[in-house]
């Protein structure tokens, strides 16, 4: 989870202990549809892992982000 | 004006790895010149039209300038209006006035359905189709030019590797893969015929990253993104061999170590006999990387040594070693000895009369590396891998040397520097200056303004700090005005001597205003300092203006950080101070008064004067 939160950090310059769960593009103004892409981008670099079109159209929260990384295998 | 050092301090510390730390950084460095009110006059403006998204790529190169310590300024048209901005003369690109623009047209964009639908349309359709995007593409590239004085860089069309016939694609009168390579190879003709546009080779470097890895498809589905995010710093960092040319960053000295560094193992130890080099699996890395070095040094790249050796070994080593590309005559300054490499390295500069921030360093050893970055920060110094395999990658991948042009001068730099090796050694063995004057057997040419010189006159300018009276920088269009004005007497000097030619290293501008003429350039290349060239240039001078009837000479003088070599030259030589504007001098010479002549020991030559 750490790293996850550095990047959810970092990109939506924010703090790493606001983070939540619920954390998503309804309650933060600066995750807007450019940063959702940074995100993934960052993620995959990260995790080393790609997410399909299909799971980066549906990333809207820390929630979606965690489950898709799930699927992935990534251990958080 | 922007505190530059802030701005490099917060970027120096950052290693930037993702898009996302260039965005972090991006948002410092723009906070930073908010802040200070930074006038847009001292900036650097660069002009990124993308016919895709370009988001990403403004940060990527904002990071990677302040690195070096340029604070650009960005104008990033919409991506889909490069057309309009280019072809409306109000548009707010020229209003920016940008130094460079960068130009990407992506061939999906470019061919629209017929890229994805190629052969909907018959071969004649498709040659007749590709003239016309040809004749499109050079009348936005003309107009570009036309309405700027920017550089221009175009990047040419990524050759598809798949095509939907197959294996057929080859046999088709014209394919369409042949489309986009005959459209690249009028678009380099088109380049080579104009002076601002340059090529990036988008191609080449799509397949160094790979065609395949290049694109993200997610991405340019979800954003309309034609490079992965993860490449946009890799490109950037690419523009900077466009941008340090143009902000005179580029360096001109390769200062190299010997052991395991030129060749492999150590000449002491090991003896002319036991080094690595030549056609062997250990020995190969060390030639061909030596092979690669000599093309640079061609190319007008200065070449010294920095060795910890007995210099006698050395000598012999490179006399006699049957594999030694890399010769006594190809270096400029050699300096083989026990001193610490930091006081050879000045020594060096000193010597060639160069700065150490046109260096570029490379060595083996990581201490020596890590002792130069810290004694002399400006110096490049090039981070050689552990593998003596990687040498010739690392340094091919070296951006540091590029020009806009190369003039006969730069060719035969490299030679001349050599030359002016043995012109020190002969000068220390004179007994004394005028002696050494003498012998020399200096012969000075003089030759008046022509189209073969004009490039090599405006470099000059552009290039010259010290012994210049004025340090007014021309462009090669501004000295053809001048050459064109019966107004203007202008005149280069070309000086050769027992040792070599050094080219054409010294330039006048003079104004004639009735009796009175008033020197406006007058200058000659550090490397001929100190050999009354300049007494030559201005009995020359002297002789015209008596011809035509000239009352007085006059001389300015501007001082700068640079140029106190020439400070007392109006002075020494019989001109008076006719005016003293706070650091402006006006310096009269009066032709019914006083003589001058030209130095009995130098031939003089005229060519077309």
């Amino acid at each position: 989870m750490k790293k996850l939160k550095k990047i959810l950090a970092k990109v939506l310059e924010v703090k790493e202990s606001s983070i939540t769960d619920k954390t998503s593009s309804e309650n933060v103004l600066s995750w807007d549809s450019f940063n959702t892409l940074m995100i993934i981008s960052e993620i995959e670099t990260v995790f080393n892992t790609k997410l399909t079109i299909q799971e980066a159209v549906n990333v809207k929260s820390v929630k979606d982000i965690k489950d898709i990384l799930k699927n992935h295998g990534v251990v958080l | 004006m922007p505190d530059r050092d802030t701005i490099k301090n917060v970027i120096s510390e950052a290693e930037p790895k993702t898009i996302g730390d260039y965005f972090l950084l991006d948002k410092k460095i723009e906070e930073i010149k908010k802040n200070q009110e930074i006038e847009s006059e001292s900036l650097f403006k660069i002009a990124i039209l993308f016919s895709f998204t370009a988001k990403g790529i403004k940060e990527a190169i904002n990071v990677e300038c302040c690195k070096l310590g340029v604070i650009p300024e960005f104008f990033a048209g919409d991506y889909k209006q490069y057309a309009q901005d280019i072809l409306n003369k109000n548009s707010e690109l020229y209003r920016f006035k940008p130094n460079v623009v960068f130009f990407f047209i992506d061939i999906k964009s470019l061919f629209g359905e017929n890229f994805f639908s190629p052969y909907q349309i018959s071969n004649e359709e498709r040659k007749r189709f590709v003239e016309e995007k040809i004749e499109e593409v050079k009348k936005l590239l003309q107009t570009l030019s036309k309405r700027t004085s920017a550089k221009i860089v175009f990047h040419n069309f990524e050759v598809p590797c798949h095509s939907p016939l197959g294996i057929l694609e080859s046999k088709e009168k014209f394919g369409f893969i042949e489309s986009i390579e005959y459209l690249n190879s009028e678009l380099r003709k088109f380049i080579k015929l104009n002076s601002p546009i340059f090529l990036f080779d988008y191609n080449s470097f799509s397949s160094r990253i790979g065609k395949d890895k290049i694109l993200d498809h997610k991405m340019y589905y979800l954003a309309d993104m034609k490079i992965g995010m993860e490449y946009l710093a890799t490109l950037a960092k690419e523009y900077l061999s466009y941008i340090k040319p143009l902000l005179s960053l580029s360096k001109k000295c390769l200062v190299l170590d010997l052991d395991n560094t030129l060749w492999g193992g150590i000449i002491g130890e090991d003896g002319i006999e036991g080094i690595k080099l030549g056609p062997t699996s250990e020995g190969m890395p060390f030639w061909e990387f030596q092979k690669y070095i000599l093309e640079l040094f061609n190319r007008g790249v200065i070449l010294a040594i920095n060795s910890s050796n007995n210099p006698d070994d050395v000598l012999k080593a490179l006399r006699e070693h049957p594999y030694m590309i890399l010769k006594e005559n190809h270096f400029a300054s050699m300096q083989i000895n026990w001193n610490d490499k930091v006081s050879n390295i000045k020594k060096i500069a000193e010597e060639i009369g160069i700065d150490v921030s046109s260096m570029v360093f490379i060595d083996d050893s990581q201490v020596n590396r890590q002792i130069i970055k810290e004694a002399l920060p400006e110096v490049t110094v090039v981070d050689m891998p552990e593998d003596s395999s990687l040498y010739l990658k690392t340094i091919m991948e070296i951006d540091d040397f590029n020009t806009f042009s190369l003039t006969v001068e730069d060719t035969k730099r490299g030679q001349m520097y050599s030359a002016q090796r043995e012109r020190k050694k002969f000068q220390e063995t004179s007994g004394n200056i005028d002696e050494y004057l003498k012998n020399l057997n200096t012969v000075v040419t003089f030759e008046k303004v022509n189209n073969f010189t004009i490039p090599r006159i405006a470099q000059l300018t552009q290039k010259t700090n010290q012994f210049n009276m004025t340090t007014k920088r021309y462009l090669d269009t501004e000295i053809k005005n001048f050459s064109e004005n019966e107004n203007y007497f202008v005149f280069s000097v070309k000086v050769e001597d027992k040792f070599g030619d050094n080219g054409i290293t010294g330039t006048s501008i003079i104004e004639k205003q009735g009796k009175e003429w008033r020197i406006d350039i007058f200058l000659l290349s550090c490397r001929v300092i100190g050999r009354a060239i300049e007494k030559v240039m201005l009995a020359r001078i002297i002789e015209q203006a008596k011809k035509e009837g000239v009352k007085t000479l006059i001389g300015e003088f501007i001082p700068t950080a640079k140029n106190s070599p020439a400070k007392d030259f109006y002075k020494d030589n019989g001109f008076k101070l006719a005016e003293k504007k706070e650091e402006f001098q006006k310096w009269n010479f009066e032709l019914s008064v006083s003589n001058f002549n030209y130095p009995d020991f130098i031939k003089i030559k005229n060519e077309k004067a």
